[in-house]
């Protein structure tokens, strides 16, 4: 069955872009969580939609559009936040309304919804083509090397911002950048688990390595570790169920962080049971 | 020689607000400021412009460099009024908190031996030394405190920037910390900057004072202080509190050992209150009537502070009781106000 499964030339493409779009996503929201801007997963995967709209309005491809849509919302959310002194969620919440309502208001003036945007919304990992899984492997190799050059700055800047400052790091470039690679994955992401379950790509992982590790590279290693696994048994379980597969993906990634909150409840009531005898 | 912090024309105001105007001041090295003023006033803002956390309109100059080029950032501690990291699980260890305070030279190195002894020194400073390998976030707030305190001190800082850190210590833990910053600024010479309402328990070892209420009010060393006009008629606004503070305990709070005890802030608070409270002098007249009884009971030694181990004679008070019912606006010395910026 497995055999059967892997033979096929889009399930490879799809796997591979999952993985890859799993694995940058993973990396991202770690950092995206612990600076609370999660939810700029959500905001901007709503503005995909106009690029998306627009990619279907002008018959170009939704994802190249949506590159510069998305990279532009996020640099407004930078600018809101700075400029007009608003705490980061409500930045997100703004240029998430506007990215919505844009989306449809050109889809209505496209014609209303169809078949290619229910696909767009919803996730189709099976149609990625070989140029979109390359893009996801060029984006994991630059996020690679920023973290390897930046790691320290980026822990650093995530635990206490005015502090990096005054070791001379510069925290507003480091926050672009990491909210530039976010906007990227955003929209590579949006084959894989549709456009409204982005964010759950980005934030779930995260959380479930959060609750199990005791160190910020267990965090990361087992972030990544959780995604691909649930991109790999949710991307079979929908070909043998014939099931959504993103929603799958999802739904497995809810699963594993239900029992990493059990794990992490009995790791505490351990050590607190051994600290007592021991006291 | 520059001065540790040279600040000149310093404004800032969110949107439509001010909350600093042209501020100017120069902290020396081995000085001891303690920055105080109402809440609002402006402090923290203070601060984070020294830092550049924030952009105001004004010159700045740490150690002599415009901020702008400045670059040894080793050279200055930080420690802010809140840990940032006070209910989520953020997965570092103390050390590697402590880590952070070194600058290295390049982000992706790792740590050497001689870093890992400088944050084991500044943990036994701190005397956290125990909890170094603990998740910072599973300590409590006063601890963290103390580690992020280790965190600013382990790159041997020669300037140290506070603001209230002491706020969440219990009173042991607060007695080391400011015990431990006297230390290292009459020892080790470090300037230090501090943010705090808690005058009474630092004010031994402060030196100078800085108050801020949106502008600068004074800036000199505290003797001048607890004499200064403009500072009272300031701190009329909190009379009340400040009375009883004052005149209840039969000691300068500010831990000073100005030969008019009871009869410099104190004093002017009063008369700054009356004139707040429309004139209505009576209750207040009754209280700042009420050390001099006190003060015998203070000066017999019991539970005295540092400060006031040099306890004036019975003639001082008397003499200083005078001058406590009769202002006199001379008394301040006209280059220890704020209007040069500088003493």
């Amino acid at each position: 069955m497995i055999g059967e499964f892997l033979s096929y030339g889009f399930v490879q493409r799809g796997l591979l872009a999952g993985s890859l779009v799993a694995v940058v996503c993973a990396l991202l929201g770690v950092f995206l969580v612990l600076k609370r801007l999660s939810l700029i997963g959500d905001g901007l995967s709503h503005v995909c939609l106009t690029g998306v709209a627009l990619g279907l309005l002008t018959q170009t491809s939704p994802v190249y559009m949506s590159i510069p849509v998305v990279l532009a919302a996020s640099l407004g959310v930078l600018k809101i936040m700075e400029k007009v002194k608003i705490y980061g969620d409500a930045a997100i919440g703004i240029v998430s309304a506007a990215g919505l309502a844009l989306g449809i208001l050109i889809t209505a003036l496209a014609g209303g919804f169809n078949a290619d945007l229910f696909g767009f919304l919803f996730g189709s990992i099976l149609t990625v083509d070989k140029t979109e899984v390359f893009l996801c492997a060029a984006l994991l190799c630059a996020l690679l090397l920023f973290l390897l050059f930046f790691y320290r700055d980026l822990v650093a800047a995530s635990f206490d911002e005015a502090f990096a400052c005054t070791r001379g790091i510069s925290v507003k470039r480091l926050n672009a950048a990491l909210i530039v690679f976010t906007s990227v994955a955003v929209v590579l992401a949006f084959k894989v688990v549709g456009i409204f379950l982005i964010s759950a790509l980005i934030i779930l992982p995260p959380v479930s390595a959060l609750l199990l590790s005791r160190t910020f590279k267990q965090v990361l290693w087992l972030s990544c570790g959780l995604a691909l696994a649930s991109v790999w048994s949710g991307v079979y379980l929908s070909f043998v169920f014939n099931i959504p597969s993103g929603a799958t993906i999802i739904l497995i990634n809810l699963l594993f962080l239900a029992g990493a909150f059990v794990c992490s409840r009995l790791g505490r009531g351990y050590t607190k049971k051994g600290k007592k005898y021991a006291d | 020689m520059p001065g540790v912090i040279e600040a000149q024309g310093l404004s800032f105001k969110y949107t439509r607000t001010l909350v600093l105007e042209n501020i100017s001041f120069c902290i020396e090295e081995g000085d001891y400021v303690g920055l105080i003023g109402p809440n609002g006033g402006g402090k923290t803002t203070l601060l984070k412009l020294v830092l550049g956390l924030e952009k105001g309109a004004g010159k700045i100059k740490l150690f002599g460099v415009p901020q702008a080029d400045f670059k040894e950032w080793q050279k200055i501690g930080y420690l802010a009024q809140k840990s940032p990291v006070s209910q989520t699980r953020f997965p570092v260890s103390v050390e590697e908190v402590v880590l952070m305070g070194l600058c290295y030279d390049s982000a992706h190195k790792e740590p050497t031996l001689a870093n890992l002894k400088e944050v084991y020194r500044a943990l036994r400073q701190t005397r956290t030394r125990d909890l170094a390998k603990r998740i910072f976030s599973d300590l409590s707030v006063g601890q963290q405190q103390r580690v992020l305190l280790a965190r600013a001190l382990v790159s041997k800082p020669r300037l140290l920037i506070l603001d209230e850190p002491s706020a969440a210590m219990d009173a042991a833990s607060r007695d080391m910390f400011f015990d431990l910053l006297g230390e290292l600024n009459q020892k080790h010479g470090v300037t230090i900057l501090l943010i705090t309402h808690d005058t009474g328990e630092v004010g031994k070892y402060i030196s100078k004072f800085m108050y801020i209420d949106k502008e600068l009010v004074f800036f000199g060393d505290k003797q001048a202080f607890c004499q200064s006009k403009k500072v009272a008629e300031k701190l009329g606004s909190f009379a009340q509190h400040t009375i009883d503070h004052l005149h209840n305990n039969g000691h300068c709070p500010l831990g000073c050992q100005c030969e008019g005890v009871h009869g410099g802030v104190g004093h002017y608070a009063a008369h700054g209150a009356e004139a707040a409270h429309g004139g209505s002098t009576a209750p207040l007249k009754e209280k700042a009537d009420r050390p001099t009884a006190e003060k015998t009971d203070a000066k017999a030694g019991a539970g005295f502070s540092a400060a006031g181990a040099d306890a004036p004679s019975p003639a001082k008070d008397e003499s200083h009781n005078a001058p406590a019912l009769q202002p006199n606006a001379d008394d301040i010395a006209p280059t220890q106000t704020a209007d040069g910026g500088q003493k």
